[in-house]
């Protein structure tokens, strides 16, 4: 089902195998037997009313997959997808809880359309990247105080942000509703801003994908942001891997003590982590508002911050691992639309079977971590008598103080 | 002078009340859940599956039906956050977003089940509402003294027995030991798990009687996102509270009342989403220190692993 991971499941789990590649399969495992098990609690619901799961699941298979319209509406989907799961991603890699990706990308929006319709007579190159930046400003911005709260006054994150998101949502209201509304819309229910110049808009990627010779549908907006949000999890991959910062941030996420025994300044990494987390939040909502759009309505898509935390989830905070899990949600989306229209199931079976992959998924990698865990401590019994500090699994989910601690 | 005394009308009272309720049985869950050391962030989910099936059991059965019905949901949905967060030891902030998740799609598709649509269920006839003897007939009183929820009563009394429940009673003593030093409770022979289930399964059942408070009584039928993020404020109204059920009750009037306010401020020129958002503001200014210094119970949050300890 998960596109690019299905080939690895051939090799058997071999008793012979050596403990390093038995630890790299049940990684690989993990995510697939979760959709298994997520697939086996939906086809128990498909029963239940009435429906044959195999044939449900084959429909949604050759919906999703063989029709160029589906192909680039997963890709459409899974754009803004990639942005927010990176966003959520970056601060769970520096044992952070950012639950706030929904409201910093709602002011990311708000900054971009106020620079998309306020300012005019730029030329192209100079006005889509000063849009762009607002919106990253605009999320760093809403990022800035839950971590300084946090980082000075000891304030936990999951509660503040989470305050940020209603605040983020009563702001815009408010702005769209009697600040910024259109007046051309008055009279009308329409509670939007006037319409971005042209100058401001993400290019379509479709002169590309025509020149390929792959043919989008023609209302497909699929757009440069695809590209850009791949190349932004490429570099957040080297950046992790290959840099000292990187380094710095594994060794605080995997024991904070020894990180500041070995001169690593905790509360500078985790404030700059939280703030590229906010940053690259803004740019979530561009791919409906930049991209197809062209003007911010009340009824702007979303909810995407919160898949942003199950696209995480899923990736286990690897940034490559985004783009994969970012493409399922895409696909089941797209899938739960044609098995309502072509097999009267409705959707929301489909949202049920996300949930539950998640759940699936966060057990098995916590069952994992625990595993992993015994085998280290077995290894390390075995190697020497004094034991080794008991770190967890390198990208673990974060493990965060209760309320209140910390600071 | 007539915008000042519109502040503090009865009406205004009355209607500040009925918001206060159901912030104010899910903050008490709340409370249940964190003394016991399990943070809950599914109480939005809990309550949305308390409304659903709230609407449900009193569209079959009756409000009383559907009150039990809701808290039964509530306890089940709550389980499964035990079941992740305490037995299985995954963190807690996850189990409860990823059940939020859960519950908004649940709730869709079991209303399509039943009703053939994805968002409403039919109209409902709720509780009949209680009035004070003699206060009813005094005509300034009505808007207080009639049309009263038996369920406000209910909120109340369970406020003050949740408060006597955690400083009187073993059971409440033996909750806050095990949010407070698992490990020391764990020694002297309190069960752990056990506790910490209870905690859970309490908050789950109260936060289900709030989401039934917002579809039989208020909205009168089940309405998709009809709790409106209320789960959160009540985790707002417990750390308000600094986790106590009293000051859970204090914390979620004040909230009711600005919540009150803000759906008659069209006199008052201020823009109503400003009054929607003080109960976020405030809950940042306490978590931040600046208000009083917030004193969780130490070990929230915190899974306990028995066979990892000493």
């Amino acid at each position: 089902m998960k596109p690019a991971a299905g080939r690895r499941l051939k090799p058997g789990l071999r008793p012979g195998l050596s403990p390093r590649w038995r630890l790299w399969l049940l990684q690989v495992l993990a995510p697939l037997l979760a959709i298994l098990f997520g697939a086996l609690v939906a086809s128990v619901i498909i029963l239940f009313i009435g429906k044959d799961p195999l044939a449900v699941y084959g429909l949604m298979l050759r919906f999703s997959l063989t029709r160029p319209d589906s192909i680039a509406s997963i890709l459409f989907k899974a754009t803004p997808l990639i942005f927010a799961g990176l966003a959520v991603a970056m601060s769970f890699r520096a044992a952070l809880w950012n639950i706030g990706v929904e409201g910093q990308y709602y002011v990311g929006a708000l900054c971009a359309a106020l620079v998309a319709f306020g300012v005019k007579g730029l030329p192209v190159v100079v006005h889509l990247p000063l849009t762009l930046l607002a919106a990253v400003a605009g999320g760093m911005a809403w990022a800035l105080l839950p971590i300084v709260l946090k980082l000075r006054r000891g304030a936990h994150e999951v509660i503040t942000t989470i305050m940020m998101n209603h605040i983020a949502a009563a702001v815009l209201l408010y702005l769209l509703a009697d600040v910024l509304r259109d007046p051309a819309q008055a009279g009308t229910p329409r509670v939007r801003t006037p319409v971005f110049e042209p100058t401001a808009l993400v290019p379509s990627l479709r002169p590309l994908l025509d020149a390929v010779g792959f043919r989008i549908p023609g209302y497909s907006s699929l757009n440069w942001l695809l590209p850009a949000g791949l190349l932004l999890a490429g570099l957040l991959y080297l950046f992790l891997t290959r840099t000292r910062f990187g380094y710095e941030v594994r060794a605080v996420a995997l024991n904070p003590d020894a990180a500041e025994a070995a001169g690593i300044r905790i509360a500078r990494v985790q404030f700059l982590m939280f703030l590229l987390s906010g940053g690259i939040a803004g740019l979530v909502g561009l791919n409906d508002v930049l991209g197809f759009f062209g003007y911010l309505d009340i009824d702007f898509p979303k909810g995407l911050g919160f898949l942003g935390i199950s696209v995480a989830l899923l990736a286990k905070n690897n940034p490559l691992g985004v783009i994969l899990a970012a493409l399922l949600i895409g696909f089941l989306d797209r899938g739960a639309q044609g098995v309502q229209v072509f097999a009267g199931v409705p959707r929301e079976v489909i949202t049920i079977l996300q949930a539950v992959i998640i759940l699936a998924i966060v057990v098995a990698y916590e069952l994992l971590t625990r595993y992993v865990r015994v085998l280290r401590k077995r290894e390390a019994e075995r190697a020497a008598p004094p034991a080794a500090p008991s770190g967890t699994l390198a990208a673990a989910a974060p493990g965060g103080p209760g309320p209140g601690g910390g600071g | 002078m007539e915008t000042l005394a519109s502040l503090f009308s009865l009406a205004l009272l009355a209607s500040a009340v009925r918001l206060t309720v159901p912030v104010l049985l899910a903050a008490l869950g709340a409370v249940f859940s964190e003394r016991g050391g399990v943070i809950n962030i599914g109480l939005e989910g809990i309550m949305i599956m308390g409304t659903f099936f709230g609407a449900v059991g009193t569209y079959y059965g009756g409000p009383v039906v559907g009150l039990l019905a809701a808290v039964a949901a509530g306890v089940v949905f709550s389980a499964v956050h035990g079941l992740l967060a305490i037995t299985l030891r995954v963190d807690q902030i996850i189990s409860g977003v990823v059940l939020n998740m859960l519950a908004v799609g649940l709730a869709r598709f079991l209303n399509i089940m039943l009703f053939g649509v994805a968002t409403q269920s039919p109209g409902i006839r709720g509780f009949t509402p209680l009035s004070i003897p003699v206060l009813r007939d005094i005509p300034a009183l009505k808007p207080i003294a009639a049309g009263i929820s038996p369920l406000i009563p209910l909120a109340l009394a369970l406020v003050v027995a949740g408060h006597w429940v955690l400083v009187r009673t073993t059971f409440g003593l033996r909750l806050r030991a095990v949010g407070e030093n698992p490990l020391a409770a764990d020694t002297v022979g309190v069960n752990v798990f056990l506790m910490r289930y209870l905690g859970v399964l309490i908050s789950g059942a109260l936060a289900g009687m709030a989401g039934a408070y917002l579809s039989i009584e208020q909205g009168r039928g089940y309405l998709e996102g009809m709790t409106q993020g209320r789960g959160f404020i009540a985790l707002a109204a417990m750390i308000f509270g600094n986790w106590w059920p009293v000051g859970a009750l204090g914390a979620s009037a004040l909230f009711g009342y600005f919540d009150a306010l803000s759906l008659r401020v069209v006199a008052l020129n201020v823009p109503y989403q400003f009054l929607n958002v003080l109960p976020h503001i405030v809950t940042i200014l306490v978590l931040a220190g600046f208000v009083r210094r917030a004193r969780p119970p130490a070990a929230d949050g915190i899974p306990y692993a028995k066979e990892e300890q000493g």
